[in-house]
């Protein structure tokens, strides 16, 4: 196309109207975008702004009219050439806007204005109505938000503002809304709503196509518009029969859901990636500060998802924590979670424990102020699947396999894994994971923890099998992040050690895929000198199971106190102990006299030189010395020893250099809140938790840090034993009246005994520990759960083999019972094994635990029977014949005529015996290492009322004189469990012959029922049946079981008999 | 089962008879002395910390006060029995007659076990026991201390109530209080300088000079420790020690032949008197069996331990060499024992007489709360050697006397003692 100069000049001239019309409509949207400025701020520049977009910008003017207030430009003055638009809110003006010429112009289009001008006009005034609507709507949320209600006396159209809104400018939401609304009224029983109710029914909302039509025809696409007359139509029905108010409070509520909706589909949609989980929660955590609210049911769900994939699929934790966090408390904790890109890990056991807890208490706060003294210090965790991640990055998958090893070769391997895997490399993302979190704690002194799948969870305490490091965390990034990634390392390595190992497979759980989370914990404390160092730190237990005083009730808990890290607390030491109190009687305490205060103060206390990047154990009262008040908090922890008086320090009347200094956390216990704390702590734990926990702390002087929580390993299955008073002295084996827990053992066949006398005689260390291997042997050998330990000391302490037998719990596991025997030595009364890994695994497989103190009055000891019964070692391990007089293993049955011993244990009475008995049952009775009761299985007693019927539908009345046959007792109230008998109530009126015949045909019956219940249940009876017979006199005297027939409370049951069903 | 087992005031009663059979007492001196003179039963009702009431069984038996108050411990004992406190009163009455301190014997309880009883509990006993006991003690009636399960606390929390009731100041009505309120220096030194004055007297009575001498010492506690300074201060040589090793859960000799140095051992010692085994080594010391100690090639034997300690399957291994046993602990030897030693001729101090540097000091602790005057600590520690000194060498006359082993002797010569006095006031 050609063109001439004219038209060029015109080309260029509308072009250039059109740029400045462009400029203005530019200038005025970024007006309206601007959040900052007043309505009527913006009114005003935008009347300013107009003028400059026409043709004749000199001569132009411009007014805004709003609601009656007037906004003009410079030198405004009406005239008669004029364009005007009005604003249009909701279909109501509300305004306009006016353009002058102050003076004549060739006429245009519309007058003098060109057409383009018109639209420019018309488009200022939409926008501007547009932007109007939002403010009002925006207000209107703003409000709602704030109130989470409408006022009742709000306008009705306010709802229909919000829909007009939607309608407009989100349709799909507008739809989902009516159905929504849709459901809502028919839950509501609005008729009119259920008849619609079918125009939805064909129509899946989410779609965009609609279909409504009868199901026998081909469905017919529905155009949008269809579907969008059946909503509005939805909510002119809700307009009918809904408040105004009703409406805008469920319109409220599911626009907030909406909000919320992508975080649940990316929490819902199993194959997800932990890093889209974070990108979902991040961009909620956003949205939530703008002021989201949710409803109950979706918090919950969300809830419940982020517990599920972060922590555990575990529904009795899920339970619980469900209502104690929030979706905020996730985004935190993300924050500070290393994981590889497409990790789809949990954060385990020992995590979940703290993070429940930690959200326990935070929102006890407002209950219980002095919960403002408790933190939680500072923790990243690695999520668990960087485990396996790590070893494919190193192809070492095959470490896996490990599990399914013998345990020899498992231990054999073992100290090689470690090295392997200490020079394997970690995957670049994560070592750069790794430096943040490093960035993010300085140089702080760290510890670096398992948390297991498997850890902490209720019913198998992992306790100890995984390891925890302290890391100095010293010198430049590049060195503490080596050492870091060296502690990881070798707490990874530590999954595929023995002694997990062995206790997975003895609980079934070697299956069981598991994947090791890590804690790295920032250490608790202060710098004095060169170490680092925490005032005081410990254990502390819901339940006491080591009562001193009989006025400690169980749930009184039990504090271990040490000075140092929390480490000498949880470990059995031989020569040093914590300082013990119950916080629910804190004034009793275990040591009274100053001999037993000064003996039992603790000595030594763990630290982390700085220095030397180690984790040291030394001198508390040395440290002390040194340090003196830069020791936080000392006066709280020492006391002086000034002859046999003890002293808490008294103002500054004390010099500590040359003072007798105890440790004894007097200060800490009379003084300060620290008791209260602790047991408040408990108390809130356990009835949150519904259950009893066991938690460490640390303190660093100033606040009380919770380090890990976890329920306490408490045995539901132990009841007291009833104790018999009057056994013969010669059938007791021996007899306890302290520290005695619940408890009995039925059956024990076999006694290993070791002879405290000759093993302090023993003088070689390899005597020592060669008794521990026969430990062990006999622990494979003799039969599982029917055996007994019983010896000197300390079983199983670590570092003085001197103090008792040399075990680990591997060695012991299959025993029914450890009972260690304490002779006084001097004053000194051996160290009893609570509170430590130990105990927990017998606790945790039913062991039971008995000390023995044969020198207290009113017990027994039978050294007789003890020392002189055969001892049949020599024949089980001739190998270690030459340990028979140390060592004796006694068949009980063997030497007593087929009896057994049975164990009692009493924790009310504080009272257990050991005594020669018959045996309850043939069958092994194995003890379950679980918390389940044997309950009364609906089986037993069905077979055995089964059984009871068809003896009686067989048993012919005439031939054995039978007047009627009943049941009663266990299978008649359904109670019956697989070693109980039938008892069977027989109406005899026949002679002594049918007596016998009746007798030996029931003694049939007997052998047969013994057989079966012996086939399916392992139980072996003599005689299942337990017949009574009563007769004509005894019924009329009511005398003998008699009385069952015909009873007010627990009657007989007539079964009916062969001949009675023939008459 | 209490009935079966052994009653000590039945053994405290024989072991009586046998002494008033060498000393011919007629019947109403023995009549006197089998028995206490007055018991106190009473009830201490203490209201409990969780506020229900308690009631406490008190006792105080004043065995003899003919020469001078009655002193002795306050036990708090759960199994405590009035037979036990009857007997411990009548031990009280020999032990002060021995040294010659002009005080009779007592002995006070409370059936109570500490452990099951908060502080303030505690100090509720305390005071409500003197609360009964009140008009019937005092610094010139009875003088009660600590004893078993009972601290300078208790004591402190006593007197109080005692000036309380009497409206005035009298920290001479209890012993055992700490320096500065009303206790007295020299108390943690007196009963191992003990042991050393009567073996230093032993030493002049045999003609042999102290520097001639080694010895060894069972034990590294209190006694053990004061024992050695001044031992080795008169220039006697130890050459071992042994103790309880708390982390090994069995005992130790540590020996240097050249001779033990006290100070750099106390510097590795804990509270207990444990020394610490690497340390010792680095300093030279050998580390020998814990029960090494008796069979040293040494002159002198002192056991400063715990009880039963020489007994018939150890005695044999006691060196040749051996002249003199000083017992610094409470019954250190089995009379099994006892009988060897004495038929070897070896001389021994009984603990009786050689540990009663304790009551000794007791005793001046009271008389400077009645003046209200404290002494330095050589005073007191000049006061005791004097007591002890003439203890000794009054059991030793008469030992030699009458021909008779050491321990009956200081028996012997404390009922003298006591029956005289109750002669010369005109009761028997």
């Amino acid at each position: 196309m050609v063109l001439n100069e004219e038209s060029v000049e015109k080309l260029h001239d509308i072009l250039n109207e059109r740029v400045k019309e462009l400029n203005c409509i530019y200038t005025i949207e970024e007006l309206l975008s601007k959040t900052e400025y007043s309505l009527a701020d913006v009114f005003q520049k935008v009347a300013e702004a107009i003028p400059p977009g026409w043709q004749y910008p000199d001569i132009c003017v411009a007014r805004i009219d709003f609601e009656g207030q007037e906004y003009v430009s410079k030198g405004f003055k009406k005239t008669r050439w004029v364009q005007r638009a009005d604003i249009i809110i909701q279909d109501k003006s509300a305004g306009f806007v006016e353009v002058y010429y102050s003076d004549f112009r060739p006429t245009a289009d519309e007058g003098p204005f060109l057409k383009e001008e018109r639209r420019l006009i018309n488009t200022i005034a939409d926008r501007l109505g547009h932007y109007l609507l939002h403010n009002k709507l925006r207000d209107l949320f703003k409000d709602l938000d704030k109130n989470g209600r409408i006022l009742q006396n709000k306008d009705k159209s306010d709802w229909t503002v919000i829909l007009d809104f939607l309608r407009r400018s989100d349709q799909k939401l507008y739809i989902r809304f009516s159905r929504r609304m849709m459901n809502y009224l028919c839950w509501n029983g609005v008729e009119e709503a259920k008849h619609m109710l079918k125009y939805f029914d064909k129509a899946p909302i989410s779609d965009e196509s609609v279909y409504i039509d009868d199901v026998n025809r081909p469905l017919q696409k529905a155009s949008i518009s269809n579907i969008l007359q059946v909503s509005d139509k939805t909510f002119k029905i809700a307009a009918d029969r809904l408040s105004g108010n009703e409406i805008l409070i469920c319109i409220q509520k599911w626009l907030q859901e909406d909000k919320s909706s992508f975080l649940v589909r990316a929490l819902e949609t199993q194959g997800n990636p932990l890093s889209e989980i974070a990108d979902a929660l991040a961009r909620f955590y956003h949205l939530a500060q703008e002021g989201i609210q949710l409803s109950e049911s979706t918090r919950k769900t969300l809830n419940v998802s982020l517990i599920r994939r972060f922590f555990t699929d575990q529904l009795d934790y899920i339970n619980k924590a469900k209502n104690f966090v929030d979706i905020e408390d996730f985004h935190e904790l993300l924050t500070r979670i290393i994981y590889t890109p497409d990790s789809h890990g949990k954060l385990g056991g020992k995590s979940a424990g703290l993070f429940l807890a930690s959200q326990i208490l935070k929102r006890a706060l407002g209950e219980y102020e002095i919960l403002d003294q408790v933190k939680i210090p500072k923790t990243w965790y690695i999520s668990s699947d960087v485990l396996i991640n790590y070893l494919h990055y190193n192809n070492l998958e095959e470490v896996i396999e490990q599990k399914y090893k013998e345990i020899d070769q498992i231990r054999q391997e073992y100290p090689h894994i470690i090295q392997v895997l200490k020079n394997a490399s970690f995957p670049p993302e994560i070592v750069k994971s790794l430096g943040m979190a490093l960035d993010d704690f300085k140089d702080s002194p760290l510890i670096v923890r398992s948390s297991s799948l498997l850890e902490d969870r209720s019913g198998s305490a992992f306790s100890g099998k995984y390891k925890s490091l302290f890391l100095a965390n010293q010198g430049s990034r590049e060195e503490r992040l080596e050492a870091l990634i060296d502690a990881i390392s070798e707490v990874y390595a530590s999954t595929f050690s023995p002694d997990p190992i062995e206790y997975r497979a003895e609980r079934g759980l070697l299956d069981f895929h598991e994947e090791m989370g890590i804690m790295i914990e920032e250490v608790v404390g202060k710098k004095v000198g060169k170490y680092f160092l925490t005032p005081y730190a410990g254990v502390a237990f819901s339940n006491n199971e080591f009562r001193w005083s009989p006025r400690i009730k169980r749930d009184d808990g039990l504090i271990r106190l040490v000075p140092g890290l929390g480490t000498r607390a949880v470990d059995r030491l031989s020569s040093d102990f914590p300082i013990l109190v119950a916080p629910g009687q804190p004034k009793l305490r275990v040591n009274v006299s100053v001999d037993e205060m000064v003996r039992y103060s603790p000595q030594k206390m763990d630290v982390i030189n700085l220095e030397t990047n180690s984790f040291e154990t030394i001198d508390a009262i040395h440290l002390i010395r040194e340090f003196g008040r830069e020791y936080p908090n000392v006066s709280k922890v020492i006391s002086f020893l000034k002859g046999d008086h003890i002293e808490q320090p008294f103002g500054l009347n004390y010099n500590l250099d040359q003072e007798d200094i105890l440790i004894t956390f007097e200060g800490l216990i009379e003084k300060t809140p620290f008791v209260k704390l602790i047991r408040t702590v408990l108390n809130i734990l356990e009835e949150k938790l519904g259950t009893p926990v066991d938690i460490e702390f640390a303190s660093d002087g100033e606040f009380l840090y919770l380090l890990q929580c976890r329920p306490q390993c408490y045995s539901h299955d132990i009841v007291a034993s009833p104790i018999p008073k009057d056994i013969p002295e010669k059938d007791i084996i021996f007899s306890a009246n302290r520290y005695v827990s619940n408890g009995q053992v039925p059956d024990i066949t076999h006694l290993v005994y070791v002879v405290p006398e000759k093993y302090a005689e023993i003088d070689s260390k390899e005597k020592l520990s060669t008794i521990g291997e026969v430990i062990s042997n006999l622990n494979n050998l003799l039969p599982k759960r029917q055996f007994i330990l019983m010896g000197p000391g300390r079983w199983g302490s670590r570092g003085d083999i001197k103090l008792g037998v040399s075990v680990t719990y591997s060695d012991i596991n299959n025993t029914a019972a450890l009972i260690e025997i304490a002779r006084k030595k001097g004053n000194y009364l051996p160290d009893l094994s609570f509170g430590t890994h130990f105990f927990q695994d017998l606790v945790e497989a039913s062991i039971r635990y008995l000390p023995l103190y044969p020198d207290d009055e009113g017990t027994n000891f039978n050294d007789h029977f003890l020392n002189t019964s055969p001892n049949i070692l020599d024949k089980i391990l001739p190998e270690f014949d030459y340990l028979s007089d140390v060592i004796r293993v006694i068949d009980i049955p063997a030497v007593t005529d087929g009896l057994v011993l049975k164990l009692l244990m009493n924790a009310d009475l504080d009272e257990a015996v050991a005594i020669l008995a018959r045996p309850s049952l043939q069958k092994e009775v194995s003890i379950r290492p679980s918390i389940s009761i044997i309950q009364p299985s609906d089986d037993y007693w069905r077979w055995r009322l089964q059984m009871s019927g068809r003896i009686a539908a067989n048993l012919d009345s005439e031939r054995f004189g039978v007047k009627a046959f009943y049941v009663f007792g266990s299978t008649k109230n359904a109670t019956a469990g697989p070693g109980s008998d039938i008892d069977l109530l027989i109406h005899f009126t026949g002679t002594a012959k049918q007596k016998n015949v009746l007798m030996t045909w029931l003694e049939g019956w007997n052998l047969c029922l013994c057989e079966l219940n012996y086939l399916r249940t392992g139980y072996k009876l003599d005689e299942i049946l337990d017949i009574h017979l009563v007769t004509d006199e005894d019924i009329a005297r009511k005398t003998s079981f008699a009385i069952k027939i015909g009873a007010v409370t627990d009657a007989a049951r007539q079964l009916p008999m062969k001949s009675a069903k023939s008459l | 089962m209490a009935e079966k087992s052994f009653n000590a005031f039945e053994m405290a009663q024989t072991q009586f008879d046998k002494v008033a059979d060498i000393l011919e007492l007629e019947q109403a001196s023995r009549d006197i002395l089998r028995n206490p003179m007055r018991e106190y039963h009473f009830n201490i009702p203490v209201r409990m910390d969780d506020g229900t009431y308690k009631v406490f069984r008190g006792f105080r038996v004043q065995h003899n006060d003919a020469r001078g108050p009655g002193k002795g411990g306050i036990r708090f004992h759960p199994q405590e029995t009035i037979d036990t406190v009857r007997a411990l009163a009548m031990w009280m009455t020999w032990k002060c007659a021995v040294v010659d301190i002009p005080l009779g014997g007592s002995k006070g309880g409370v059936i109570c076990d500490p452990h099951n009883l908060s502080m303030r509990e505690q100090e509720l006993i305390c005071r409500g026991w003197i609360r009964q006991i009140a008009r019937d003690i005092g610094p010139v009636n009875d003088v009660p201390a600590p004893d078993v399960m009972t601290s300078a606390q208790h004591m402190l929390w006593m007197m109080d109530e005692y000036e309380v009731i009497s409206g005035g100041k009298y920290p001479g009505v209890i012993t055992g209080k700490p320096v500065g309120q009303g206790g007295s220096l020299g108390r943690t030194e007196a009963t191992g300088y003990g042991v050393v004055f009567t073996l230093r007297e032993a030493l002049k009575e045999m003609d042999i000079k102290p520097e001639d001498t080694i010895a060894s010492v069972q034990g590294f506690g209190n006694v053990a420790q004061y024992a050695i300074e001044l031992y080795t201060q008169l220039g006697g040589k130890v050459i071992c020690v042994s103790c309880w090793d708390q982390g090994d859960q069995t005992s130790y000799t540590f020996r240097n032949k050249g001779g033990v140095k006290l100070t750099e051992l106390q510097k590795i010692t804990d509270h207990f008197g444990g020394i610490d085994k690497k340390k010792a080594k680095d300093l030279g010391y050998e580390i020998l069996p814990g029960d090494a100690w008796i069979e040293q090639d040494v002159d002198i034997l002192i056991p400063a331990a715990i009880e039963n300690q020489i007994t018939q399957d150890n005695v044999e291994k006691i060196s040749k060499k051996v002249r003199i046993i000083a017992e610094g602990a409470n019954g250190p030897t089995t009379p099994a024992a006892d009988k060897v030693i004495e038929k070897r001729g070896i001389f021994m101090i009984p603990d009786f007489l050689a540990n009663a540097g304790g009551v000794t000091c007791s005793y001046f602790e009271q008389v400077q709360s009645n003046m209200n005057h404290y002494w330095e600590k050589d005073v007191v520690l000049g006061n005791l050697d004097a007591k002890m000194t003439s203890a000794f060498i009054a059991v030793s006359d008469m030992a030699k006397k009458e021909k008779l082993y050491m321990r009956d002797a200081a028996y012997v010569i404390s009922v003298n003692r006591v029956a005289h006095a109750c002669r010369l006031r005109g009761w028997i």
